[in-house]
């Protein structure tokens, strides 16, 4: 069957919505697993009076955002003050473009690819977005004219930027081991196994692993990391001024952007979408036994990958929530010397192990 | 031309102007952000994704955020009649602006597309591009082996430029 324009263009729409409504849909799931969670964390009862487990709370949470008054504050820059929110729900949006979510379904006899920009500079297109999540945190500090909110903003965009450089050199060191920009490609690697382990990005690189993982909680402003936020002594930073479905977008922004580090964390160190071992068994039974042919069977494989990177992704925000609730937050100086005396140099070395592994293993 | 590309290009145009003309610093280094991110959609409308997504990477998510990060550090807005133009220099450095211009755009405009002029054309056609792989792959093994010389020698510039960076902050704090 030939590729037409319309079939086309209603795949990457159906991806498109496919991403958006999953990032959005989990958002209020996320809340409320976050409220809950910590309340569980912290032996409290948590919000419990709206729906069942007060499940509907994030629901009576966006009514009470939408009928909020729009308020904008008298000295502030008007036009910064309402862009700021949109960018930072725009970046990591657009970030999610190129993370696959499977590896290609066959609709109506075509080959589907799961992706919705297939690039040849993939993950880097990531680090780009990344990079500019900065300017929200920057440009919504500054424009609100607010001592809190310039403080909050200085020290969220030193830090993002602080530790953007040893994220930046773990994802360097997974490049040079993978040999390849394209996500799907460094899925594929990840399929072998290593004697019991399966051959992820995790376990060949562990410290670059954990070098991106403890970067990501500084980019996505989470706590032991949210001096751009901290409530406790700069009331609460950048979005201080923001009220309503200002303030909303700006906190599903951050639910979006831990999504996304989520996702890029799962396809870099942890397999991706790829199937554990003994599902592929598992697929073959289930086609087998509904009597699929060669497309029904590589759909039931699309489906059952999904599956498997949700619940990557899944297991990645649990640890999100698990850890702001465990860990205090890090005072300033601590923060960068973290990041500048302890992860950039790390990462370096690790960067140098990596190599000459590859260089060994490879010759 | 494609029109998403003729609407990226008039965006950009305007914010240029905007950019020469606005008043207060951050908004000058914001328009000339938005220059850069939608040159990088134009780039990556032609399908050069790699130049799109480096243009994003080193332009708009590195140098701009030193930038504002600085204006905003020292707080420049107090300092908005500093930007005024004076009515002699703008005209003189106008004029060298749009002979400048003139003279790029007629070089562009005679040579793009254009194969008959003496200008060699390069080994690396579209088509090519594709059959090696890709751009980025095309671009990697062009840096790390014809070279890579030149690669290792402006990265030891770049420390040096680190390093003097470093002496001068550190003796103003000492």
């Amino acid at each position: 069957m030939e590729s037409s324009l319309v079939f086309d263009l209603t795949m990457m729409m159906a991806k498109i919505l496919v991403i958006l409504a999953g990032t959005l849909g989990v958002v209020p799931i996320m809340v409320w697993f976050e409220r809950r969670g910590a309340a569980w964390m912290q032996r409290r009862v948590g919000p419990n009076r709206v729906g069942p487990f007060g499940l509907l709370q994030p629901l009576a949470d966006v009514i009470k955002f939408i009928f909020k008054e729009t308020f904008i504050p008298k000295e502030a820059n008007k036009f910064y003050y309402l862009m700021a929110p949109i960018i930072a729900l725009i970046a990591p949006l657009c970030a999610l473009a190129v993370i696959p979510f499977g590896s290609k379904a066959i609709i109506n006899g075509q080959e589907v690819i799961l992706q919705v920009a297939q690039m040849d500079t993939g993950v880097i297109f990531i680090l780009a977005f990344a990079g500019l999540e900065v300017y929200p945190v920057i440009l919504a500090g500054w424009a609100s004219r607010n001592k809190y909110s310039v403080l909050g903003a200085l020290r969220g965009s030193s830090q993002i930027v602080s530790y953007e450089i040893s994220m930046g050199i773990a994802l360097l060191s997974m490049l040079v081991v993978y040999g390849s920009f394209n996500p799907h490609d460094m899925v594929a690697w990840q399929q072998g196994s290593l004697g019991f382990l399966p051959r992820w990005g995790a376990f060949v690189n562990p410290i670059g692993a954990l070098i991106f993982w403890i970067s990501i909680f500084a980019e996505t402003n989470r706590l032991p990391f949210d001096l751009a936020e901290g409530e406790s002594e700069i009331v609460a930073g950048y979005h201080l001024e923001y009220g309503g479905m200002k303030f909303a977008a700006f906190f599903m922004a951050e639910y979006v952007a831990m999504i996304m580090a989520s996702g890029l964390l799962a396809t870099l160190f942890f397999g991706g979408y790829g199937l554990p071992p003994g599902m592929s068994e598992l697929v073959n039974i289930i086609s087998a036994h509904f009597g699929f042919g060669a497309a029904g069977m590589q759909n039931t494989k699309a489906a059952f990958e999904f599956i498997s990177f949700a619940t990557k992704i899944a297991v990645f925000m649990f640890l999100f929530v698990w850890i702001r609730w465990t860990l205090p937050r890090f005072r300033f100086d601590q923060l960068m010397d973290l990041g500048w005396k302890i992860l950039f140099p790390l990462s370096i070395i690790n960067l140098v192990v990596v190599t000459l592994g590859v260089y060994y293993f490879n010759s | 031309m494609s029109l998403p590309i003729i609407i990226l290009c008039l965006i950009s145009a305007i914010l240029a102007v905007t950019m020469l003309f606005a008043k207060s610093p951050i908004t000058s280094a914001l328009c000339l952000l938005g220059v850069l991110i939608m040159t990088a959609g134009v780039y990556g409308l032609i399908g050069e994704h790699m130049i799109a997504t480096i243009q994003l990477v080193v332009y708009a998510g590195a140098i701009m955020v030193l930038f504002i990060f600085s204006i905003m550090l020292l707080n420049l807005s107090n300092s908005e009649n500093d930007f005024k133009q004076k009515p002699k220099i703008f005209i003189f450095g106008l004029a060298i602006g749009l002979s400048v211009f003139a003279f790029i755009a007629n070089s562009i405009l005679t040579h793009f597309q254009n194969h008959s002029s003496d200008r060699q054309l390069g080994i690396f056609t579209p088509q090519v591009v594709s059959d090696l792989g890709g751009n980025s792959k095309v671009l990697s093994h062009a840096l790390f082996s014809q070279f890579y010389v030149s690669f290792e020698v402006i990265s030891l510039a770049l420390l040096v430029a680190v390093v003097g960076a470093v002496v001068l902050a550190k003796r103003k704090i000492d």
